[in-house]
C-alpha cells in the first residue's frame, strides 16, 4: 500500500517535471507569439481581449529594412557556412592524420586564439574594416565571420576525422588512390555526418550572431539582429510590430529545431 | 601537408591576429575617433582601465560572477534535467524538442521577450508576479533584480546545451555497475553520487571548461536588457569595453580594456586547460 502511493507520488512529481519544463520553456516563446498577433490597442495586457490579427507581420514585411536585413543575414549565412567548412576541413584533416611541430603549434594557436574575447578583437577589426574600406559591405562581414569560426571548427573537425580509421585510407592508398583521392572519397564521406550536423549550427550562429553584425554592419547591409536591437532600444514601444519582426527573425530556428533536431542534437554532442 | 591548413590560417591571420595586434598598438595611443592625432602614451591607459572603479569593482565582480554562476546552475539544471530525461516515457521526443529551443534561437530575440516579459507595467512575469503578491521587484530598476534577471536568461540559454551533453553521456555509460548498485540496495541518491557522477566526470569538466571561457565573453543578452544600467551597475567586460569604444568612441582606451581581458581569458584558459588534461588522465 505505501509501496503504491510512494510509486504515485513519484510519477506525480515525475509529471509535474515535464509540466515545468514545458512551461520553462515554451512560456517565453509563447508570450512573444501572442503579442506579435495583437493589433497595438491590445499588445498591453496581451492575457485580456480577444482580438487577434496578422497586420503586424504585414506591416513589418513593408518595411524595406526589416527585409532587407533578413535577406543580407541569409546570404551571409549561407556564405560563411559554406567558406567556412570549407576552409576547416582540411586544417581538421591535417590536425587529425599528422604530427610534428607545424601540427602541434596549429593546434596551441587555435586554442590560444579560441580562448580571446570576441569584443578584443571585432574593436580592431573595426578600424581594419574601415581602412580596407570594407566596412558595411558583405566581403567584411563575411571574412570575420569565417574568421570566427576557424578555431572552434578545426577543433571540431579533428573530432570528425579521429573518429575515422586511418587504415581504411591506407587500404584505399593501396588500392591505387592518391593522398587527395583517398582523401575525398575515403575519409570525406566517413566524416559527412559530423560535418553536416555541424553546418547547420553554423548557420544558426551566424544568423543569430550580434555583436560582429552591431559593430561591422551599418546602413547599407543591416543584418536582422542588429535591426531588431535597433528596435528594442528606439522604438521600444511599439511591442507588437517588435515581436512580429522577433518571430520572423525566430522561424529558420524554429524550422531548423522541428525538422532538423537530430542533426542539431549530433551537432551538439560534438 | 601546410597547404591544408594554409586557407585557415591566412583567414585567422588577416581576420583576427593582425587586429589584435593593431588593437594593441591602439592601446598604447590616445586614439579617439574624433581626434586623429594618435599619440603614443605607453601604458597610461592601462593604468587608466586598472584604476578605473568601475572596472574594478563592478565589471571584474560582475563578469565573474555571471561565468560561474550562469555555468554552476546551468551545469546543475541541465545534470537534474539529463537524469528526468533519462528513462523512456511518453512524449520524451516532443520535450527533447522543446528543450532545444533556447539554443537555436537567437540570444537578441531571448533577451528581447525576457525584457518584455518582465516590462514594469505590462510584462506578463510582473503582473503574474504582482498577482502573487510580489508587486515592488524593481527588474531593470535596481541592480541586483537587474543581474539577477542577465543570469537567469543565460541559464535558460545554456541548460539545455547541458542537457543534451549529459543526456547523450548517461545514455552512454555501461549498464553493469548500476545493476550491481541496485542489487546490493543501494538508494538512487548514492547511485547517482558513487556511480553516476564519477563517470559523467570528464564529459562535465569539458563541458565546463567550453562554456566558462564563453560565458566570459557574454555580450548579447546583457547589452539588450540593461544595456549595462541601472547607472552602469550590471556592465560585464564585453559591455564596458564595448561602452568605451563605440559610445564614448574612446578607442585608445576601449583597446587597452580589450587587452586587459584577452590577458585575463588567455590566462583563465591556460589554467582551465591543465585541469581538464590532470583529471581527465586522472578518471580514466
Amino acid at each position: 500500500m505505501i509501496a503504491l502511493a510512494l510509486d504515485g507520488l513519484r510519477r506525480a512529481i515525475f509529471a509535474i517535471g515535464i509540466v515545468a519544463i514545458f512551461v520553462l520553456f515554451v512560456g517565453p516563446i509563447m508570450i512573444l507569439g501572442v503579442t506579435s498577433v495583437r493589433p497595438a490597442s491590445g499588445a498591453f495586457y496581451i492575457w485580456r481581449g480577444t482580438n487577434f490579427t496578422l497586420n503586424n507581420f504585414v506591416e513589418v514585411l513593408h518595411q524595406s529594412q526589416v527585409v532587407e536585413a533578413m535577406w543580407n543575414s541569409f546570404v551571409l549565412s549561407t556564405l560563411a557556412t559554406i567558406l567556412s567548412l570549407g576552409i576547416t576541413v582540411g586544417s581538421g584533416y591535417m590536425l587529425s592524420r599528422f604530427g610534428g611541430w607545424i601540427q602541434r603549434s596549429w593546434f596551441a594557436t587555435i586554442y590560444v586564439f579560441r580562448t580571446v574575447p570576441y569584443i578584443s578583437w571585432v574593436l580592431p577589426l573595426y578600424l581594419v574594416n574601415t581602412r580596407l574600406g570594407i566596412y558595411d559591405t558583405y566581403l567584411g562581414l563575411l571574412l570575420p565571420h569565417i574568421a570566427v569560426h576557424v578555431c572552434f571548427f578545426s577543433w571540431l573537425m579533428k573530432g570528425f576525422f579521429d573518429g575515422v580509421n586511418p587504415s581504411m585510407e591506407y587500404a584505399a592508398l593501396i588500392d591505387g588512390c592518391t593522398r587527395w583521392g583517398a582523401f575525398c572519397r575515403v575519409a570525406l564521406p566517413a566524416a559527412m555526418p559530423g560535418i553536416a550536423a555541424l553546418a547547420i549550427l553554423c548557420w544558426l550562429s551566424t544568423w543569430n550572431e550580434f555583436l560582429f553584425a552591431l559593430i561591422l554592419s551599418g546602413k547599407r547591409t543591416p543584418l536582422i539582429t542588429s535591426t531588431m536591437a535597433q528596435f528594442v532600444t528606439e522604438t521600444g514601444t511599439e511591442w507588437n510590430l517588435m515581436s512580429a519582426t522577433a518571430v520572423l527573425a525566430m522561424l529558420p530556428a524554429l524550422l531548423v529545431t522541428i525538422f532538423g533536431q537530430k542533426y542539431v542534437i549530433r551537432g551538439l554532442r560534438m | 601537408m601546410l597547404f591544408l591548413i594554409a586557407p585557415a590560417a591566412i583567414v585567422l591571420a588577416c581576420f583576427e591576429i593582425i587586429p589584435i595586434l593593431i588593437g594593441m598598438n591602439a592601446s598604447f595611443r590616445d586614439w579617439s575617433l574624433v581626434n586623429p592625432q594618435r599619440t603614443w602614451v605607453g601604458l597610461k591607459q592601462y593604468v587608466a582601465v586598472f584604476t578605473d572603479p568601475v572596472f574594478l569593482k563592478i565589471v571584474l565582480p560582475n563578469t565573474f560572477l555571471l561565468m560561474t554562476a550562469s555555468v554552476g546552475l546551468s551545469l546543475a539544471f541541465g545534470l537534474a534535467l539529463a537524469s528526468l530525461l533519462n528513462r523512456p516515457f511518453f512524449g520524451r521526443a516532443v520535450v527533447r524538442t522543446i528543450i532545444l529551443l533556447p539554443l537555436t534561437i537567437a540570444p537578441v530575440i531571448t533577451s528581447t521577450m525576457i525584457r518584455w516579459s518582465f516590462n514594469d507595467q505590462f510584462g506578463v512575469i510582473t503582473n503574474f508576479l504582482s498577482f502573487l503578491g510580489l508587486a515592488d521587484i524593481g527588474w531593470l530598476s535596481d541592480r541586483w533584480p537587474s543581474f539577477a534577471l542577465v543570469i537567469m536568461t543565460d541559464i535558460w540559454i545554456w541548460t539545455p546545451w547541458f542537457t543534451i551533453i549529459l543526456l547523450a553521456a548517461l545514455q552512454g555509460l555501461p549498464p553493469e555497475p548500476f545493476e550491481a548498485a541496485r542489487i546490493d540496495a543501494a538508494t538512487p541518491w548514492c547511485i547517482f553520487r558513487r556511480i553516476t557522477m564519477p563517470m559523467l566526470r570528464p564529459v562535465i569538466i569539458v563541458c565546463v571548461l567550453i562554456r566558462a571561457i564563453d560565458a566570459f565573453r557574454t555580450f548579447d543578452q546583457v547589452w539588450i536588457l540593461t544595456g549595462g544600467g541601472p547607472a552602469r551597475s550590471t556592465e560585464v567586460f564585453s559591455v564596458y569595453t564595448y561602452v568605451l569604444a563605440f559610445v564614448d568612441l574612446d578607442i585608445g582606451r576601449g583597446a587597452a580594456a580589450a587587452g586587459v581581458g584577452a590577458i585575463i581569458m588567455l590566462f583563465v584558459g591556460g589554467v582551465l586547460y591543465k585541469l581538464v588534461n590532470r583529471s581527465v588522465d586522472v578518471s580514466r
